[in-house]
């Protein structure tokens, strides 16, 4: 009996290493983790942004999103995939480096944009090319009925300083253009910027969203999927 | 155990013959057809008879294991044979007949069969085909497969990378899906088909070609 026990405690080592399965925790360098910093250059986004895009590239390297993002990288009016048109390059380099570099975690994005699916020259191709497209098209609403609350909230909540007036965002400081967003989308990464779940966040929103309650993050996305597109709205 | 599983457990061994024997009926055919057919493909102007055995001199081949190659795009066939001859892409039948063609031929074939008209598929099961549709064209939201339309094209006419789907033999399709899914063939060069066919079932592969059978590509 001794002996087992022995060997047991012997064993407990190993039986917990082996528990341990090897997961992203320990590289994980996403919000949340120590010394994170939202905008941080990595070295690929850094090589994405010094590459001239080209358009015509661009074009033919989206052939490979449109399973997902449909024909005008319009994404689906359910929210579950997002509308790309006309996103500001700065934000979809972003988005898609962080992706690979494993901050923002995306299951079902991963193996069509692994650098072996997509290289870095076509990221810059695939920025360039999103953000020239204007193809506007009824977005998914919300319920329409909470868009004035939603408005109030955009701005008590300080929203409009990094968003702007007209949700158009700012591609110099990388904030998305969220106007004509898909109204299910925008709830749904309210949500996971909530809970520290989409992990190249910027931690004042997390901060902002923290506050809010889930009926209000309806009001907000109800009256942000009724902006219009950011160049609808005149901007650039 | 569900009567299906008992069946595929007592007939595994059964199929497993049956298939050795299909292989090698298929092999003796892929042989057999180019010794008889030369005089008549070259008339024809197929540059190769050793293709047209198999896939006829118009690139419609008729035994529906055997790919039409009618259509495609050239640079996609060009790639194909290389990566057959490379033993990139493994096939028991193509491995040794791309050996057959060399190099320099490559390209005049792969003009050729791409300039040939595709003829229409057929469609053996049209509720399943209306399944396909959905996926082929709206993808499979739950397991996020992304619509097959998105690369190949909404009529299924395909591109240089992506190969023209349209009116293509139904088995052949369920083949090719499942030898992705399997990694039996896994000369996609992203490995993209590899990632789509893992996050679908049989009975979805099965669906989608159906409706890639009736598919005209224009």
């Amino acid at each position: 009996m001794r002996i087992l026990l022995i060997i047991a405690l012997a064993l407990l080592p190993t039986a917990s290493v082996l528990a341990e399965t090897p997961s992203d925790a320990a590289t994980y360098q996403g919000i949340g983790s120590k010394g994170y910093v939202w905008n941080k250059l990595t070295p690929e986004r850094a090589e994405a942004l010094r590459l001239k895009g080209d358009m015509d590239r661009g074009r033919e390297a989206f052939r490979g999103c449109r399973g997902c993002h449909k024909q005008d990288a319009f994404g689906r009016v359910d929210g579950i995939y997002p509308r790309l048109t006309g996103q500001y390059a700065s934000v979809i380099i972003k988005q898609l480096t962080d992706i690979r570099a494993g901050l923002r975690l995306n299951p079902k994005m991963e193996p069509f944009i692994s650098p072996d699916a997509v290289s870095v020259e076509e990221i810059a191709d695939i920025a360039v090319f999103l953000s020239s497209l204007t193809t506007i098209k009824e977005n998914g609403k919300g319920p329409g009925d909470q868009v004035r609350q939603g408005e109030a909230l955009y701005v008590q909540r300080g929203c409009i300083k990094c968003h702007g007036s007209r949700g158009e965002g700012n591609e110099e400081k990388i904030y998305p253009a969220l106007g004509a967003q898909h109204y299910s989308y925008l709830l749904r990464e309210m949500e996971l910027i909530k809970v520290g779940a989409r992990g190249n966040s910027h931690p004042d929103m997390v901060v902002a969203l923290k506050e809010i309650s889930t009926a209000d993050m309806e009001a907000l996305a109800d009256y942000l999927a009724r902006l219009p597109d950011r160049r609808q709205a005149g901007m650039k | 155990m569900t009567p299906n599983e008992s069946i595929s457990a007592c007939s595994l061994r059964h199929r497993r013959a049956v298939r050795v024997i299909e292989s090698f009926l298929l092999l003796m055919l892929a042989i057999s057809i180019p010794l008889v057919v030369p005089i008549a493909a070259r008339a024809e102007g197929a540059p190769n008879p050793l293709c047209a055995g198999c896939h006829m001199e118009d690139g419609n081949s008729v035994t529906p294991d055997f790919p039409k190659i009618a259509g495609l795009d050239a640079a996609y066939i060009s790639k194909q044979i290389m990566d057959f001859k490379k033993f990139k892409r493994v096939s028991e039948i193509m491995g040794p007949m791309a050996t057959q063609i060399s190099d320099s031929e490559i390209d005049a074939l792969a003009m050729y069969y791409s300039k040939q008209k595709r003829t229409p598929g057929v469609v053996t099961d049209k509720n399943l085909a209306e399944q396909g549709q959905l996926i082929y064209t709206d993808g499979i939201v739950n397991s996020a497969v992304p619509a097959c339309s998105g690369c190949h094209g909404e009529k299924g006419e395909g591109t240089d990378k992506f190969p023209r789907l349209a009116g293509q033999h139904t088995a052949y399709l369920n083949t090719q899906m499942s030898n992705f899914k399997n990694i039996v063939r896994n000369n996609d060069a992203r490995g993209v088909m590899r990632a789509i066919t893992l996050r679908m079932t049989d009975q979805e592969m099965k669906a989608a070609s159906e409706y890639i059978a009736s598919l005209k590509g224009e």
